[in-house]
């Protein structure tokens, strides 16, 4: 309860000065569960919040229901669209709410569990431009670590190459970008640090733009990587044009299609 | 020297061993169904324990039964008692870890 208010008193000024600091902006898609690994110990039921936001900077974005939502266990997909609620939130400095998107999944057998989901469009007028970010992230269970590295199969996906759990603060994340399962050589890859971590009472205040949203180019099978210097969500995402467009106000749009993983890390002590 | 040489050969045998433990580190896993508990035990890569062997003890850490796993990892039985069950495998050389199935879960599964 008292690391939640020294959050909070935290939050306020450090919003402020974020907003000062006139960011990059980058929108990333998010899907963040409870836990990143499930024990005998603990609660078997995941909370998994979906949404769409400015991890550094705490800003929510409106986010429709998505068009597909699911988990990949022990090598089967389960769609999980219909078990989404949709949940309001926003940052300290918002002065409205927005639609984010929330489920309670039970975990009931050992291996990894990949959530995905594939968002409808939004539409960004400041950029021109629809944005379709496939989202994933892993939890382990029960101390079978297998199945973390297997493909979705979404239009464009991050498949890591660091088991992505159990990350010490300072690891290397590794990563390959595919488009259409075949691997973006020099990908650009932009990573952030999700400043709303759950007890996360130091928030982070970039001195600059360019600390904002961190970036790294992947070399020529697609692969890159990033160490992570604080505890908590980071996010990466490969950005992509996608080969098909849509209309919006009887015009024809390109489409940005992001391939995003979420990773979280701990201190060691 | 003699005797110093004898303790590091010793201090090494006895660390490659802890460093084995923890890079093979065995796990079971049990759930309850239709009046059976049904357990799998099996290393972090997904390789089954072999032979490894079971034991199951009630809330008062008395024995209920023991046997050992197939060549798939898996060991099965009649819910013996409705209470916090502990299923230990034991794969030896230090292979051992614990599962504890709630009373609830028992019970749900009778």
């Amino acid at each position: 309860m008292r690391t939640k208010t020294i959050a909070a008193l935290f939050m306020i000024p450090a919003a402020f000065m974020i907003l000062a600091v006139h960011s990059a902006q980058a929108h990333f898609g998010a899907i963040i569960p409870s836990d990143d690994i499930i024990t005998q110990d603990d609660d078997k039921t995941l909370d998994v919040q979906v949404k769409f936001i400015h991890p550094m900077e705490m800003h929510y974005m409106e986010m429709a229901k998505p068009k597909q939502f699911g988990v990949l266990h022990d090598g089967k997909k389960t769609d999980l669209i219909g078990s989404l609620a949709a949940v309001k939130g926003k940052s300290p400095d918002q002065d409205q709410e927005f639609t984010f998107w929330s489920t309670g999944y039970q975990i009931r057998r050992p291996g990894d569990y990949t959530f995905y989901v594939a968002p409808a469009p939004y539409w960004e007028p400041a950029e021109d431009l629809f944005i379709v970010h496939y989202t994933k992230v892993c939890v382990n269970a029960f101390g079978l670590e297998e199945g973390w590295d297997q493909h979705v199969g979404l239009e464009t996906e991050i498949i890591p190459f660091t088991r992505p759990y159990g990350l010490w603060t300072g690891n290397l994340f590794t990563g390959q970008v595919l488009l259409k399962g075949k691997p973006v050589p020099f990908a650009e890859v932009e990573i952030e640090y999700l400043n709303e971590t759950p007890g996360n009472i130091n928030i982070v205040v970039p001195p600059a733009d360019p600390y904002v949203t961190q970036v790294v180019k992947a070399d020529v099978n697609g692969v890159f990587s990033y160490a992570m210097p604080k505890a908590g969500w980071w996010g990466f995402s490969a950005l992509n044009q996608a080969e098909w467009t849509l209309t919006h106000d009887g015009r024809e749009k390109g489409v940005e299609i992001g391939a995003v993983y979420w990773v979280r890390t701990r201190d060691m002590k | 020297m003699k005797y110093v040489n004898c303790l590091l050969a010793v201090l090494f045998v006895v660390l490659s061993f802890s460093a084995a433990a923890v890079a093979h580190k065995v796990n079971l896993f049990a759930y309850a169904e239709e009046g059976t508990i049904f357990t799998e035990s099996y290393f972090p890569d997904g390789r089954a324990v072999e032979g490894g062997k079971v034991l199951v003890y009630d809330s008062k850490d008395t024995l209920l039964l023991e046997g050992a796993t197939d060549t798939e990892g898996l060991f099965n039985f009649d819910i013996p008692k409705g209470d916090d069950l502990k299923i230990v495998i034991d794969a030896g050389m230090g292979h051992k870890n614990s599962f504890t199935l709630k009373k609830a879960e028992v019970e749900a599964g009778k």
